[in-house]
């Protein structure tokens, strides 16, 4: 018990002198026990009375302090500071609120407010005499960090951590680095084609010396926690060796009879069963897909580099901290949404990206030249109907983008935006502008009026009812429909639920604050960053991912982390290990401890975040939260009720 | 004229031009790793234009409740040291990891370590002047605190405004008002510069078609902004030609932005969502009210915007597809609107008691003075150039010096903060590699 | 001025650090009104508020207690609203064993901005606690 009290009660100026009776409350509580000294200031929180403070708490060895003044959100890490350098451990300040939470709510009622402020200030001085030294819990935090998802964010992030002296683990799914952004070919707003910037990206990686690039690989497990993450990795093999001779691999490629939808392509072509989306992909080298390989052969025969004795691997290893950098899927109309999968000249607008790429000097599609083209915008975002209520923020400017790449590209395009208000904000604007210039036609759906899709001949037809001619109905024959599709959570997010990341309304991962914690997310120590957080594009995606990797790197870089020890604490000869604490505890921090007569709780001191929510559980009452323990709580009741 | 012996040395690793959120927050995210940083902020106080601000979109919470602990970590911060009402007047780089900047410190008149912001000085002052806090709204002392939750929290003495008369002298309990004070001239060595410099409002008096400044009804969104905070001018909302509570109010939407003829032609990103927010606060804070928004479109594009804008129209906000001609006053102080509905395609008129104009985000030509002998180059919309967008957006035209925020084109909060955690990420590997 | 020869109830409130209590002290920074007898004590989090705690408060004379809960803005996670709801039925039971009625112990989830809807909610509890003493 502490016995030998400062408490310091705050004028504020008069912000609370002017409604309370500050003299009268340090009469009140001077002779509550354990109080040593009782003073009033003019200004707790300015220099002179901290210095005062300071000097107080040194010459008379108190073990204790109260300030009573303005909320604590302001200033209780500044008396806590206070309290250390008068030499005191900061954990025997405790803050009372005599300014929010009496002066100013009572303005009206003096006597009140007084009234009030006494129990509240011996409220505080029943909690400090609880009061103990406590040391912030240490841990030690190893210096790497495992980034999952290697498109242009987790490329991105890898590189900002090596630099900055971090050993970093690159883990992608697929065989080939660099996303979705491989997938496209000239980017807005640079004109740079996806695969020069994943290139550029790639390069860059490459010369990092603390880099280990996975591919083919997935966590499978994860335990441990901030500073200490244990993951597990399955690395699914390339059935090709390390080392490899690119032109025996082409005709390998050549040779093998299996052909499948090539989903690099969103399936408009088809490839072998051993591929490379595109010859210049990294890792430069091809990959056998084994579920579609029908072991014939073929290709083992030509190329000596076919390997297909190599197996499955188990990887652990140990990081400090997890960025996620896991991306999103292109939304997948529905069969006949807009015409999709009723008529075969209705694409996505990913697909149609790839179509311009593929096509030289003549758009064609299906063997057919294409002039008209209908776009129709916010497919699977801004759903009045489904459950996408949210704008895939990218797709108007990729959709105006690629609408002119076409008509620069190629002869006679004719372009039909069939949109819902366009959403190119910022300096995106100027394609909007250059495209109108250029006589592309925009017409506005009513939001719950959609454009219709119906056949004629072997063209869509697409009609509309246009706010922009006054509500006019207009109609379009169209070679092809490009259907502006938004960005959708990746299908297979299990990744997500190995880590408990909670998910926001758009089932995209959430972030903890928007503006305070825009990349911590409520699992200490990992981060997010990139499309898994929400649509963006890859200047934002970018943004995100450099200040992910700073996140990152701040738990890691001292090679310890100190937590705040208010956390909870078992009475392990009241404790009956009931098991009822571990399941309501949502981190996970308790664990069963065989004791010499009996199994009880106990607390993983790095994992629990100090909520108390398995204090009321318990039916022995065994738990108590540090700073915030019956004795604590219930001599503070006492206080403010007498 | 300073003397060369008074101009006074200090190295950091980083200076950071702006104390803004974006300035802010990459002091904090390198300073919290370690690193030394300077920031120098002309205003009175660090906070930028989000620390005015009321609630924000799209969570509507406090803006005062993020900024200020922010804005306090910020100012406790052993490795921050924060210059306020200080200008850069000029940087030379040296060479890699070397720059060498020319900063000026304007006096306050007040010994802001010992000013305990108990705000006697403001109440003996007999000078009053319009409060640009306020945005003009109201008046302020010539001495005064710029705003209730400015950091730091002291008294300044508007030497321009102030008649010498000596009242506050007098009654400063510390005695900390000094009109002996003058400029100081420092010369700071510096391993990286970030710039985080913020955004201009659009003059609305560029489109006299609107009679912005003629007639007392129309305001702009900032003075809306102002009159929604917690730490407001009056206890609840006026329109300033009389005083009255109104009741029909219009937004005109892209005052300034998306329009080449007054030379921009980009869209503003934030003034959608802000109207839509201020339109929901109205709806709150005066529940008879009725809010029309005139837009072009509705820009709502982020993290939970568009469910943001459903939600206004949930709650009866009127939203007009149309362009506005001209506004005119009418005698008993409203405002006739003359506007192209496009649903309808037609002329229309409608009449308002006040109009308040979504001003545009326009670039803070300051960023061109700072350089002389190295080009910091600007982009065509004057904003600064960014010279690898997709893969580095915060590198700038010179090698060490990062730009964060809304310096380098219009962005709403929550991306000023990503863009200055990525300029403050590429400011730490310029300093850790050397580069 | 209110009038001061009215008596209020006196009321305990169980704010949380990050949520429930910036509200209360916006109240104060608004100069919202609510009667000078509510007390708060905060804590991490709602979901950890003992029983025994709020039994202990209707033992000193506290008339009222009164949960400010996380809701759904609980940075512990979803099962905050839940969990703390099941306090307060457990709770409800064991004050119907010590015949305390249990409309004196009341909850609501209040969320950092939500000051006016804590001292409309407080100034119905009071009354609703006075009427309960004049019955
Ligand atoms: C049609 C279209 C055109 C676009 N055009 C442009 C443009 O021109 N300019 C522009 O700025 N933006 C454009 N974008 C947006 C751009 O694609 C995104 O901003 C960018 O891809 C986001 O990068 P990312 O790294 O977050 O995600 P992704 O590119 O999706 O990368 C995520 C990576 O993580 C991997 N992964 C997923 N799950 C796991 C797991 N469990 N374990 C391991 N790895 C995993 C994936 O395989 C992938 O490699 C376009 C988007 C679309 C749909
Ligand atoms: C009316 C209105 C409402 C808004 N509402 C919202 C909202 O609800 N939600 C949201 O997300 N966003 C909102 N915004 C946008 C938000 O204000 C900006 O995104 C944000 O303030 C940008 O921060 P910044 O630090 O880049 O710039 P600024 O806030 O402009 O800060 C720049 C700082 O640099 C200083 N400075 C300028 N020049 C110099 C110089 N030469 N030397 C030294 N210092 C200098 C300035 O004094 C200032 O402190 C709103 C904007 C307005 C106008
Ligand atoms: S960006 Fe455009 S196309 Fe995409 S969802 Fe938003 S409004 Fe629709
Ligand atoms: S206090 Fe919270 S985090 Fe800690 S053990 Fe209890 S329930 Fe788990
Ligand atoms: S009177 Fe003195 S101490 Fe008080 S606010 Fe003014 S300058 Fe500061
Ligand atoms: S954000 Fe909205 S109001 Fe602002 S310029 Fe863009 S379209 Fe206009």
């Amino acid at each position: 018990m502490n016995n030998k009290l400062g408490v310091y009660i705050c004028h504020c100026g008069g912000n609370i002198s002017d409604y309370i009776d500050v003299e009268k409350v340090r009469q009140s509580v001077e002779n509550e026990e354990g109080v040593f000294l009782a003073k009033t200031t003019m200004f707790a929180c300015g220099d002179s009375n901290q210095k005062e403070m300071v000097e107080d708490i040194k010459n008379n060895h108190l073990d204790g302090v109260v300030v009573a003044s303005c909320s604590p959100k302001l200033h209780l890490l500044t008396f806590r500071a206070v309290t250390e350098r008068g030499e005191l451990n900061k954990y025997n300040y405790v803050h009372a609120n005599i300014r929010e939470q009496a002066s100013w709510a009572h303005s009206d009622d003096k006597a009140g407010a007084t009234e009030k402020a006494i129990h509240i200030v011996k409220a505080a001085i029943a909690k400090v005499r609880f009061a103990e030294s406590l040391v912030p819990i240490k841990i030690s935090s190893i210096k790497s960090v495992a980034v999952i998802g290697g498109g242009v964010a987790g490329m991105k992030a890898a590189i900002e951590l090596s630099d900055l002296g971090c050993q970093v683990y690159l883990i992608e799914r697929e065989y080939f680095v660099g996303g979705r952004v491989s997938q496209w070919d000239s980017l807005f707003t640079t004109n740079e084609t996806g695969k020069e910037l994943v290139t550029r990206l790639y390069n860059d990686l490459v010369k990092q010396k603390n880099i280990t690039v996975y591919t083919g690989a997935e966590v499978i497990s994860n335990s441990g926690n901030i500073g200490d993450f244990k993951l597990k990795i399955k690395i699914t093999p390339r059935y090709i060796k390390a080392k490899c001779n690119q032109g025996e691999l082409q005709n390998a490629i050549d040779v093998c009879p299996v052909e499948v939808p090539d989903d690099f392509n969103f399936n408009i072509t088809g490839r072998k069963a051993i591929y490379h989306n595109f010859p210049s992909e990294y890792p430069q080298s091809p990959v056998i897909d084994i579920k579609n390989c029908t072991r014939c052969g073929a290709c083992e025969k030509i190329c000596e580099n076919v390997d297909f004795t190599q197996k499955e691997e188990i990887m652990d290893i140990n990081v400090g901290s997890v960025l996620m950098a896991t991306g999103f899927d292109p939304y997948t109309p529905a069969d006949g949404e807009f015409g999709y999968n009723s008529f075969d000249n209705v694409i996505t607008l990913p697909q149609f990206k790839r179509i311009i790429d593929l096509s030289n000097e003549k758009l064609t599609f299906k063997g057919r030249e294409i002039k008209n083209i209908a776009y129709i915008y916010c497919v699977g975002s801004r759903q009045v109907e489904g459950e996408n209520k949210y704008c895939s923020r990218y797709c108007c400017t990729s959709a105006i983008h690629a609408a002119i790449i076409a008509k620069k590209k190629f002869l006679n395009i004719y372009n039909f935006h069939f949109t819902r208000g366009i959403r190119t904000y910022g300096k995106q604007e100027v394609l909007y502008d250059e495209s109108s210039r250029m006589g592309d036609i925009y017409l506005q759906s009513y939001e719950n009026d959609p454009p219709v899709v119906t056949g004629r001949n072997d063209k869509a037809v697409v009609r509309i009812n246009d706010i922009l001619t006054g509500k006019r109905e207009m109609e379009v024959e169209a070679d092809l429909v490009v259907l502006v599709t938004g960005m959708v959570p990746r299908k297979d997010n299990s990744v997500g639920s190995l880590f408990k990341l909670p998910k926001g309304r758009d089932r995209f991962f959430n972030e903890i604050h928007m503006k305070l914690r825009p990349v911590e997310t409520v699992i200490d120590g990992i981060t997010i960053s990139g499309a898994c957080q929400g649509p963006k594009n890859i200047m934002e995606t970018a943004n995100s991912a450099l200040s992910a990797a700073a996140k990152s790197y701040s738990y890691v870089s001292k090679g310890e982390l100190e937590l705040e020890p208010i956390i909870a604490r078992i009475d392990k000869d009241l404790c009956t290990w009931c098991n009822a604490c571990a399941q309501a505890c949502p981190f996970n921090a308790i664990e069963m401890e065989e004791g010499k007569t009996k199994n009880v709780a106990s607390i993983n001191n790095s994992a629990c975040k100090g909520c108390g929510m398995c204090l009321p559980v318990c039916p022995t009452d065994a738990i108590n939260l540090i700073a915030y323990s019956n004795n604590e709580i219930e001599s503070m009741i006492d206080a403010l009720a007498g | 004229m300073i003397m060369q012996e008074q101009i006074k040395d200090a190295s950091y690793d980083v200076l950071v031009i702006g104390g803004g959120i974006a300035g802010g927050e990459a002091a904090l995210n390198l300073a919290n790793n370690g690193f030394k940083v300077l920031i120098v902020e002309k205003d009175l106080s660090i906070g930028g234009k989000m620390i005015l601000l009321s609630k924000v979109f799209p969570t509507l919470d406090c803006s005062a409740c993020i900024t200020t602990p922010k804005v306090s970590e910020i100012s406790r911060h052993p490795a921050i040291t924060i210059f306020t009402g200080s200008e850069v007047k000029k940087i030379v780089k040296i060479a890699e990891n070397s720059f060498e900047a020319d900063v000026l410190r304007y006096p306050r008149y007040v010994i802001a370590e010992e000013c305990t912001g108990c705000q006697l000085c403001e109440q003996a002052c007999p000078v009053i002047v319009k409060d640009e806090y306020q945005f003009n709204l109201v008046g302020r002392k010539a001495a005064f605190i710029p705003f209730t939750i400015a950091s730091p929290k002291v008294a300044a003495i508007d030497i321009e405004n102030c008649t010498l008369c000596g009242a506050c002298e007098k009654v400063c309990p510390p005695k900390c008002i000094d009109f002996t004070q003058e400029k100081e001239e420092y010369r700071i060595k510096v391993k990286s510069v970030i710039i985080a410099t913020g955004f201009k409002l659009f003059d609305p008096l560029l489109m006299p078609r609107y009679g912005f400044g003629l007639y007392k009804n129309i305001i702009t969104s900032m003075q809306m902004e102002r009159q929604l905070a917690p730490t407001r001018p009056f206890n609840t909302i006026l329109r300033p030609g009389d005083g009255k509570v109104p009741c029909k109010v219009a937004y005109v939407l892209c005052t300034g932005s998306r329009d080449a003829t007054i030379g921009n032609p980009v869209c503003s990103q934030i003034c959608c969502m802000y109207s839509i927010k201020q339109a929901q606060l109205l709806m709150g804070a005066l529940p008879m009210a009725d809010v029309t928004i005139y837009y072009l479109n509705i820009r709502s594009f982020g993290k939970g915007f568009e469910e943001f804008y459903e939600q206004a129209k949930g709650m009866g906000v009127n939203f007009i597809k149309g362009k506005i001609g001209k506004i005119s006053e009418l005698e008993n102080g409203n405002l006739k609107l003359r506007y192209e509905d496009i649903n309808e395609n037609k002329v229309k008129e409608s009449e308002h008691d006040i109009v308040v104009l979504s001003v545009g985000v326009i670039a803070n030509l300051d960023t061109a003075t700072f350089f002389s002998e190295q080009q910091l180059k600007l982009d065509s919309f004057n904003f600064i150039n960014q010279t690898d967008p997709l893969a580095s957006p915060a590198r700038t035209s010179i090698n060490g010096v990062f730009v964060a925020g809304t310096a380098s084109g219009p962005m709403d909060i929550p991306d000023s903060i990503l863009s200055a955690g990525s300029a403050s990420s590429e400011a730490m590997c310029y300093l850790i590699q050397k580069k | 001025m209110v009038d001061t020869g009215k008596k209020n109830a006196r009321i305990l409130v169980f704010s949380t650090e990050k949520i429930s209590d910036p509200a209360i002290d916006m109240a104060g920074l608004l100069k919202l009104h609510y009667p000078p007898t509510i007390y708060a004590i905060s804590i991490p989090c709602s979901s950890g508020v003992k029983p025994k705690w709020i039994l202990h408060a209707f033992e000193k004379g506290f008339a009222g207690v009164f949960i400010a809960a996380d809701g759904s803005d609980c940075p512990y996670g979803e099962s905050c609203t839940e969990k703390t709801g099941k306090i307060v039925s457990t709770t409800h039971e064991l004050m119907k064993q010590k015949n305390i009625e249990p409309a004196r112990l009341r909850m609501a989830a209040i969320c950092s901005v939500c000051s006016e809807s804590f001292v409309k909610q407080m100034k119905s509890f009071n009354e609703n606690l006075l009427k309960m003493q004049g019955a």
